[in-house]
C-alpha cells in the first residue's frame, strides 16, 4: 500500500525530471542538423498531441476518434487569419487554439451523451463533415486545392520560423501539454474524470456533475490539438484538408497513448516517442514496406502489452510478476 | 422528373451493394462488440482476388465471388481465432487498435502485389443497360443489387433457422450463458468472423465489377460501413440493408441536387442525427447500443 501523503522527494522529482528534460531537448538542438532538427521537432509535435487526446480517452475514457477535427480546425483558423486578415501567427496561435476549445465544448455537450464505440464514431463523424465543410468554403479555405500562408514579403506579418523556430514552438507546446496533463492528474478534477472512467453512473452519484467536466475536458483537450495544429499549418506554409483532417493523425494520438499507457503522464510521451521515433527508422531503412512492418508492431505490442508499458510496469512492479504470456492472457477469450 | 427517379433508381441499386457491403461489418460489431477497422481492407482483398480470377483463369466475377468468399472465410476465420480472440476481452481501443494495425498490414500488402494502381473487372455484358421509360438501369448493377439482397436474405434465414446462426445470436446476446450451453465461444467467434469477410469479399468483387478500386479505398469502405452499421442499428440482420438503402439515396440525391462535394458533408450530417435522437439505429434494438462491452 503506497503511502496516503507522498514522500517529499516524490513531489519535487516530477519538475527536476521536467526542466531536466527541457534542458537536454535545447541541448540536443544545437547537436543535429538541419533535417534531423526537423524529425525531433515531430517528435515533440505528437508528444502533445498524444498528451491531448490523453486527457479525454486516456482519463475520461471517451474515445475521441475525431480528435484530428481540433488539429484541422486550429490549423485552418490560423492559415485563414493569416491570409485574409494578415494577423500575426503570435496571435493567430492561441485564438487557434481557443477556437479549437470552443468548438469541442459545442459539440461536446451533445456528442458526450453517447458512450463507447457511439462516441467515437459521432466524433468521426463529425471530423469528415467538418472536413467537408472546409472543402466547401472554398473562397474562405481555398478548398481543396488548400491555401497557402504568406511567409516572406510585405504580406507576411510573421517571418517563417525556419526549421529552429519550430522546434522551440513544439518543445512548448509538449511542455504545455505535459504541465496541464500533470496538474490535471494531481487535481480533484482528474479525480472526477478517472472517476467517469471507471463509472460514470456512479460518479454521477458521488455528487460529480459528469457533463460539466466531461465537456471541460473535451474543450481543454480541444485547445491543445488547436494549438499544435495551427504550429502545423503554419510549418507547411500551404495546407491541403485531406491531410489537415486525415484521420491517420487521430489514430496515431491513439496508437501512441494505448502503447505508452492510457490515463498516465509519462504514458503518451513514451508512446509518442517510440512510436516516432520508429516510424522513423523504419522510413529511413524499409521505405516500400515501412507501413507494413509498423502494421505488425502495432499488432504484437497490442496483443502483448494491452494496457500499455506504464501501466504494465505498474502492476508488474506491484505483482512481482513480469511475465508477458500471463500479461497476454487478460483479454483473451 | 426523369433525372430524379434516375437519381433514385442509382441510389437504390447502389444502396443494395453498400448494403452488403456493410453487413459483415454489422455482424462482427452486433455479436461480439468489435468495431472491426479492417473490413474495408477486406473488402478491396475480394476485389483483387476476384480481378485475379478473372484475368488470369477468365473466371466470371460473379462466379468467382464464391471461390473468393471461400478464400476468405478461410482467412477470417483464422484471424478472429489466433490473434482478435486473444484481445477480445480488451477495452474498446484495443480491438480498435488492433484491428487498424490488421488494415495497414493488408492495405500495404496489396499495395505490394497488386501496385497502388486503380483495377476494375471487366465482363462483356455488366456494361449493357436496359432502358424503362427514359430511366437507365446497368445490368451490371442491377446483377449486383439483386444478388446483394439475395445474400442478405439468405444471411437472415441462415442466422434465425440453423443451428449454427442461433448460436451464433446467442453468443451475441450473452456470451457467458451460452457458453454454459456448451456453445464453444472461441470457434462461433472465428464463424462469425469468417462469414462477415466472406461477405466483405462477395461485395468487393461486385464492387470491382461495377466500378474502379485500389488498395487505398479500403479506409473509404470502412468508414462507410461504419455509417451504415450505426443508421440501420445492430441486433437486426436487416438493419445494414435499411442503412444502406438509406445512404445510397442520401448520396444520389445528395449528388443530385448538391453541388460540389457537399454530399459527403450531408451523409455525416445524417449519422450524428441518427446517433443523437436514435443510438439504437433506425431498427435496431436497444440492448446492442446500451451495452459498453461483452
Amino acid at each position: 500500500m503506497a503511502a496516503v501523503i507522498p514522500a517529499p522527494w516524490r513531489r519535487w522529482l516530477p519538475w527536476a525530471l521536467g526542466v531536466l528534460g527541457v534542458l537536454a531537448a535545447l541541448g540536443l538542438q544545437t547537436q543535429l542538423y538541419s533535417g534531423q532538427v526537423r524529425t525531433v521537432a515531430t517528435i515533440f509535435m505528437f508528444v502533445a498531441l498524444a498528451l491531448s487526446w490523453n486527457l479525454i480517452g486516456g482519463y475520461t475514457g471517451y474515445a475521441s476518434f475525431g480528435q484530428v477535427v481540433f488539429f484541422g480546425l486550429g490549423g485552418y483558423f490560423a492559415a485563414v487569419t493569416m491570409t485574409h486578415l494578415h494577423w500575426s501567427f503570435w496571435l493567430a496561435l492561441p485564438l487557434a487554439g481557443l477556437a479549437a476549445a470552443a468548438y469541442a465544448a459545442l459539440i461536446g455537450v451533445p456528442l458526450l451523451r453517447l458512450r463507447g464505440h457511439y462516441f467515437a464514431i459521432a466524433t468521426l463523424g463529425v471530423a469528415e463533415g467538418t472536413r467537408e465543410i472546409v472543402i466547401n468554403l472554398d473562397g474562405l479555405t481555398g478548398g481543396g486545392g488548400g491555401i497557402t500562408v504568406p511567409t516572406v514579403g510585405a504580406a507576411a506579418a510573421t517571418k517563417y520560423l525556419g526549421n529552429d523556430g519550430f522546434y522551440l514552438v513544439y518543445l512548448v507546446l509538449a511542455v504545455l501539454a505535459l504541465l496541464v496533463t500533470g496538474l490535471v492528474s494531481r487535481s480533484k478534477f482528474g479525480f472526477a474524470m478517472r472517476a467517469i472512467h471507471q463509472d460514470e453512473d456512479a460518479a454521477a452519484a458521488v455528487g460529480i456533475n459528469t457533463t460539466r467536466t466531461k465537456v471541460l475536458t473535451y474543450a481543454l483537450s480541444g485547445l491543445l490539438t488547436g494549438l499544435v495544429g495551427a504550429t502545423y499549418a503554419f510549418q507547411q506554409v500551404t495546407i491541403y484538408p485531406e491531410r489537415l483532417f486525415d484521420v491517420e493523425i487521430t489514430v496515431l494520438m491513439v496508437v501512441m497513448v494505448v502503447i505508452g499507457g492510457s490515463g498516465t503522464v509519462l504514458g503518451p510521451i513514451i508512446g509518442a516517442v517510440a512510436l516516432q521515433f520508429l516510424s522513423e527508422w523504419l522510413r529511413q531503412n524499409y521505405t516500400t514496406v515501412h507501413t507494413l512492418l509498423l502494421g505488425a508492431i502495432i499488432i504484437i505490442a497490442v496483443v502483448l502489452l494491452p494496457q500499455g508499458l506504464v501501466n504494465y510496469l505498474r502492476e508488474a512492479r506491484r505483482n512481482r510478476d513480469y511475465s508477458l504470456l500471463a500479461n497476454v492472457r487478460r483479454y483473451r477469450l | 422528373m426523369t433525372g430524379f427517379l434516375q437519381a433514385t433508381i442509382y441510389g437504390l441499386l447502389q444502396g443494395g451493394l453498400l448494403a452488403l457491403v456493410a453487413v459483415g461489418f454489422s455482424l462482427v460489431w452486433g455479436v461480439m462488440n468489435v468495431v472491426n477497422l479492417s473490413h474495408g481492407a477486406f473488402v478491396v482483398l475480394g476485389a483483387y482476388l476476384g480481378w485475379q480470377l478473372n484475368s488470369s483463369l477468365g473466371l466470371d466475377p460473379f462466379l468467382g465471388m464464391i471461390v473468393v468468399a471461400l478464400i476468405l472465410f478461410c482467412i477470417g476465420y483464422a484471424v478472429q481465432r489466433f490473434l482478435i480472440n486473444l484481445v477480445v476481452n480488451g477495452p474498446i481501443f484495443i480491438t480498435l487498435l488492433l484491428t487498424f494495425g490488421l488494415e495497414l498490414l493488408l492495405v500495404q500488402g496489396m499495395n505490394i502485389v497488386f501496385t497502388a494502381n486503380y483495377q476494375s473487372i471487366t465482363t462483356s455484358y455488366a456494361g449493357n443497360a436496359i432502358v424503362l421509360g427514359g430511366i437507365q438501369v446497368p445490368l451490371g448493377r442491377l446483377l449486383a443489387f439483386l444478388l446483394a439482397v439475395g445474400i442478405t436474405v439468405a444471411l437472415v434465414k441462415v442466422m434465425a433457422n440453423t443451428r449454427v446462426g442461433m448460436s451464433i445470436m446467442a453468443t451475441g446476446m450473452d456470451r457467458g450463458a451460452a457458453r454454459l450451453m456448451g456453445i464453444r465461444a472461441r470457434h462461433v467467434y472465428a464463424l462469425t468472423f469468417g462469414i462477415a469477410t466472406a461477405l466483405a469479399g462477395m461485395a468487393g468483387t461486385m464492387v470491382g465489377t461495377v466500378g474502379t478500386f485500389n488498395p487505398a479505398a479500403a479506409g473509404g469502405f470502412t468508414l462507410l460501413s461504419f455509417v451504415i452499421a450505426v443508421l440501420g442499428g445492430l441486433g437486426n440482420m436487416y438493419g445494414a440493408m435499411v442503412g444502406g438503402l438509406l445512404m445510397g439515396l442520401v448520396q444520389a440525391w445528395g449528388g443530385y441536387y448538391l453541388s460540389g462535394t457537399w454530399v459527403n458533408a450531408l451523409a455525416f450530417l445524417v449519422l450524428v442525427i441518427v446517433l443523437m435522437f436514435r443510438p439504437s439505429g433506425l431498427v435496431g434494438k436497444a440492448f446492442y447500443s446500451a451495452r459498453l462491452e461483452v
